[in-house]
């Protein structure tokens, strides 16, 4: 289930970044190979040999709305600065500039650690040495794939977080699984458990009155409801093999089987799992309350739809106890469960 | 009513961590537990998990990333809120609910995405949360316990443990609406 999940994730993630480029190559969204007019006024009269001088940019209004096709409209002007590279001119917009999409995913998309402005090159060499303002024509670095690029970035920085976040999480882990170790010694499960017994029994009719199992079973909760991850597994193992014992099939679960493990998914929780502490901080105060008013309502549920689900026909007719021969012993052979296999 | 159980809360909820702090050792030191190296033997264990759930966080955070970043998580979110909205669940924690009964590394790694998008105090990451802390990974719990005793025919333990997760999946919604409002 699982596997299907995670690839599902993945495959759809790939074939939806495609068709999205494919849409914004077929639309040509980012207008790749065409050059957008702008008016470009030099505060200081345009310098030719100078490396980087500051300069205005204006966009007009329906120009820019019929070249992209969008509703987006621009500022009056943009504060920038003319860069003479190898390439030839270059117009970078500030770096604070509010742009107008899709001017701000092409700014995105180019954009690196040493450099964030949205970056155009000039048509051509259109102004004369000295004059205060022209009109030119700037291409801007062409945007494909974008979906796709951002899918592998995404992967390797996702892959990079979860590294560092678990290890940011060992201190607070170890906090939390340290005071839980006391309370594990100091044997706070059994005292509850001696409490919560008697409100088990009606829920598993097939375990005899004294039979241990009832014990493991309320252990095994408890330690959930503490937070004992790694010390419950065990003894819901051991409960589970308890009601094996008493399980008239080899290979069909029992009804109380069932409810045992119900009741595990849905346990009560009074101590919140290390795991979430540690991510959620000092939030976990009030997150608690949360956990616990919901993990009732889960448990009541698992309670009762357990209990209709054996009522069913399909269920009840396959109940282990139901078809078992009266004079069979319940106790067949007290076999301790082989080794496990999965 | 609300008001009172909210403003009760929130004076509860500054003892909830100072009772576990000094409630374990105290009760620990009434037991006669060695309560120092005790401690320290558990938190030891605190490296282990960290190091543990790696593999796990990389699996589910680059997959959920990659998700997000194709833009299908939005897509995602729109087509099923106007579904989702007249029970008033949020879309958002709805990959939550998945992925919760499947690994709890997992879970803990959405947690922590949502985190980074909606922000510590979203109430989405408030939601996320409590389902975290309120099931159990339902389908590693029937394959460790059932596998140990060769159980093969389950019979209603999976549709019985997924729906005590549906219950538990929209009594967080509601639960953390009520308490915390929005």
């Amino acid at each position: 289930m699982l596997n299907y999940v995670w690839s599902g994730l993945i495959i759809f993630s790939l074939i939806f970044a495609l068709a999205v480029d494919s849409q914004e190559l077929w639309e040509n969204r980012f207008r790749n190979d065409a050059a957008l007019p702008v008016t470009v006024e030099f505060p200081d009269g345009f310098a030719p040999d100078s490396r980087r001088q500051p300069i205005t940019i204006q966009i007009d209004t329906s120009t820019y709305k019929s070249f992209f096709g969008v509703q987006a409209t621009p500022d009056s002007s943009y504060e920038g600065t003319l860069v003479q590279t190898k390439e030839g001119r270059q117009l970078r917009f500030s770096t604070d500039a509010e742009l107008p999409e899709p001017l701000e995913t092409i700014r995105a998309f180019h954009e690196s650690e040493e450099n964030n402005a949205l970056r155009g090159t000039l048509q051509g060499d259109p102004f004369g040495a000295g004059i205060q303002w022209g009109t030119a024509s700037v291409q801007f670095d062409p945007v494909r794939f974008r979906k796709l690029n951002a899918i592998a970035e995404a992967a390797l920085n996702f892959a990079e977080t979860a590294a560092s976040l678990a290890l940011g999480l060992i201190g607070i882990l170890g906090l939390m699984l340290g005071l839980v170790k006391i309370g594990e010694e100091a044997g706070l499960v059994h005292a509850l458990a001696d409490v919560v017994r008697p409100v088990l029994r009606p829920l598993f009719p097939n375990v005899p009155e004294g039979h241990p199992a009832l014990a493991n079973i309320t252990l095994n909760l408890m330690a959930n409801a503490f937070g004992l991850g790694n010390a419950a597994t065990p003894l819901g193992i051991k409960a589970m093999e308890d009601l094996q014992d008493l399980n008239p099939s080899n290979e069909k679960a029992s009804d109380d089987m069932v409810m045992l493990l119900a009741l595990n998914t849905s346990s009560v929780q009074l101590v919140p799992p290390s795991l979430l502490v540690a991510i959620m901080g000092l939030q976990i105060n009030q997150l608690i309350f949360s956990i616990i008013l919901a993990t009732t309502f889960s448990t009541i549920a698992g309670i009762l739809g357990t209990l209709a689900l054996s009522k069913m026909p399909w269920f009840r007719g396959s109940a282990p106890h139901r078809n078992a021969s009266p004079d069979s012993p319940s106790s067949s052979e007290g076999t301790s469960a082989p080794p496990s296999d999965s | 009513m609300v008001e009172t159980i909210r403003s009760v809360i929130s004076i509860l909820s500054y003892f909830v961590l100072p009772t576990l702090l000094v409630g374990f050792p105290l009760y620990g030191l009434i037991k006669g537990v060695p309560v120092y190296e005790v401690f320290v033997e558990g938190a030891k264990e605190g490296f282990d998990v960290a190091v543990t759930i790696i593999p796990y966080l990389i699996a589910i955070l680059f997959a959920i990333g990659m998700f997000r970043a194709s833009g299908a998580m939005d897509f995602l979110v729109d087509s099923l809120d106007p579904v989702l909205g007249l029970i008033g669940v949020p879309a958002e924690v709805v990959p939550m609910g998945i992925v919760r009964p499947l690994t709890g590394s997992g879970s803990a790694a959405l947690v922590a995405d949502m985190i980074a998008q909606y922000g510590e105090d979203s109430i989405l990451v408030k939601m996320a949360a409590t389902m975290f802390g309120s099931t159990e990974t339902t389908f590693y719990v029937i394959a460790v316990y059932f596998g140990a005793v060769n159980i093969r025919n389950t019979r209603h333990a999976v549709p019985a443990g997924l729906f005590a997760d549906l219950v538990g999946f929209l009594a967080s919604v509601y639960v953390v609406r009520l308490l915390f409002g929005g």
